[in-house]
């Protein structure tokens, strides 16, 4: 089910397999059955720590991307129909180890690719993804796991076709989700790594870890990185300019509409 | 299939703390750096393997060593998951694979790994094996699934059961009527009868066991000769491999006995 659009965008070339099963749109390795040659659309992928800003420019770039009239499917971390409640509950136990979460997330994240992000693929759709793998590596790493091992779990992937990464300051992050919630979550704050008793020190010192991995992520998969401090407007424009140039649409001129006017500052 | 490499993590269970802010993880081998041994019993269904794991155990408990036993796929935790998802079919090779890897990596931080760091013969009904011989029937990729289990220590011994699939078959249809969906490999559209499928679905798996055997080092056990033989065998493999005075009771608490 190919459809004719999805020959034009760019990324998507139409070369064989490799003799591994390695194609432009995995990471080295197809998932058992489907064959990735086969499916058009485009996977966009806003990573970020929480506090920077992605779930909001998710919001605005649905709306705007539907009334441009592309159909828009949405994934993010913890929301598979098969283990998203499994997660919450062991994170709320806390007495799960890194490994075991580790490949829980896993599931989570194939369970989406397989039953939600594919299928909506094939269908020409455009996949906004409230983070990726990228995140799930990165805190495996700050927990001691190999990045070999955790690029080796990924392998099947779909590769995204832009990523873009929110970068802001821990302190800054730390402020936002503060304001928000009047509190900072366990994992957030990378409590089970006993890195300071201090809340805050840990919170900062965790978001460092991860950052650091994200640089080196960033590098190896060309992240598009942006500055998550700057105003919701103007973080907005530049996504759209980007995917606008991506998926070919000629005006980008946007306001939103009354239900997401509160977001637009 | 190709050999094991590394360990994925660090195998230290003293303190995962990273100081720097680089968190450089280690690569350690997946040695037996610990003064425990893990003897494994693997094989298809109906090849004998519990039986004579069970006999083992009882030989060695009724000795006073100091032993734990532990199953694949027992862990309470993706109980839930492993239930929803078999109910509606919403599990695929890939998600199948993973959410039994995640009840084996929390069986192997929690039980095994401990167990082997504290000097404990730990006896294994079936282990990483029947992943790959499974997963790989279900057409997972053997090098993924090499390095999903790269965390799971190296048994000191693999016995490995090996029992003509008419013979092993023929043992489970008669002891279990109904088999299930995913047991009878009814994902993978094999067969609309179920017992055919099923059949033909052990019959991939016997062939990846057999693919491993050199590999992965198993001692082949004929599951045909009678049960009393095979445990003779069995000890006396486990006698030759282990020092099992490692593991026996303290002076002072046979003298309690």
């Amino acid at each position: 089910m190919k459809s004719a659009k999805s020959s034009k965008k760019n990324g998507h070339s139409k070369k064989g397999l490799s003799p591994t099963g390695a194609s432009p749109r995995n990471y080295g390795l197809p998932l058992p059955g489907v064959n990735d040659e086969e499916f058009g659309g485009s996977l966009i992928v806003i990573e970020g720590m929480d506090g920077s800003g992605r779930s909001t420019q998710i919001s605005l770039l649905t709306e705007w991307l539907e009334s441009e009239g592309f159909a828009v499917e949405t994934m993010g971390l913890r929301r598979s129909g098969l283990v998203a409640k499994d997660i919450d509950a062991l994170l709320a136990e806390n007495t799960i180890t890194r490994m075991t979460l580790t490949l829980m997330y896993a599931t989570d994240f194939y369970d989406q690719l397989e039953h939600r992000i594919i299928p909506a693929l094939r269908s020409d759709f455009v996949v906004l993804a409230d983070r990726y793998f990228y995140t799930l590596i990165a805190r495996a790493v700050a927990r001691g796991i190999e990045r070999d091992y955790l690029n080796g779990l990924y392998e099947m992937a779909v590769r995204p076709d832009l990523t873009f990464w929110l970068n802001v300051r821990p302190e800054v992050a730390f402020e936002r989700e503060f304001r928000k919630s009047h509190t900072i979550s366990y994992w957030e704050s990378g409590r089970d790594l006993s890195l300071s008793d201090d809340l805050f020190q840990s919170f900062i010192l965790y978001q460092a870890k991860i950052k650091n991995e994200f640089e080196s992520l960033s590098e190896r998969h060309g992240f598009l990185a942006l500055d998550g401090e700057a105003s919701v407007v103007s973080v907005n424009t530049d996504l759209r300019k980007r995917i606008a140039a991506h998926l070919g649409i000629q005006r980008t001129h946007y306001r939103p509409s009354a239900a997401l006017a509160h977001l637009w500052r | 299939m190709t050999s094991r490499p590394s360990s994925a993590v660090e195998q230290s269970f003293s303190d995962p703390v990273v100081e720097t802010p680089e968190a450089p993880s280690l690569r350690l081998e997946p040695s037996r750096k610990y003064p425990g041994a893990l003897i494994v019993v693997e094989g298809i269904d109906g090849s004998g393997k519990s039986t004579q794991l069970y006999l083992l155990k009882r030989w060695l408990e009724i000795g006073g060593y100091r032993l734990h036993f532990t199953e694949w796929n027992s862990s309470p935790l993706v109980k839930s998951a492993t239930r929803r998802g078999k109910q509606r079919r919403l599990l695929t090779p890939t998600t199948f694979s993973l959410l039994h890897a995640a009840d084996f990596a929390d069986r192997c931080e929690r039980q095994i790994l401990p167990l082997l760091h504290s000097g404990y013969l730990v006896l294994a009904d079936r282990y990483i094996y029947t992943a790959f011989a499974r997963d790989v029937a279900r057409n997972c990729s053997p090098r993924w699934l090499r390095n999903l289990y790269r965390f799971a220590p190296v048994p000191d011994i693999t016995f490995y059961f090996r029992a003509p699939l008419d013979v092993a078959v023929k043992r489970i249809m008669s002891g279990r009527p109904k088999l299930k969906y995913y047991e009878a490999g009814m994902d993978l559209n094999l067969s609309l009868d179920r017992a055919e499928s099923f059949r033909i679905f052990q019959g991939r798996i016997l062939a990846q066991y057999d693919e491993m055997i050199e590999s992965d080092k198993f001692v082949v056990m004929d599951g045909t000769l009678p049960v009393n033989s095979l445990q003779k065998q069995m000890r006396q493999m486990v006698k030759a491999r282990i020092d099992l005075a490692r593991f026996a009771p303290k002076k002072s608490a046979r003298r309690a006995l």
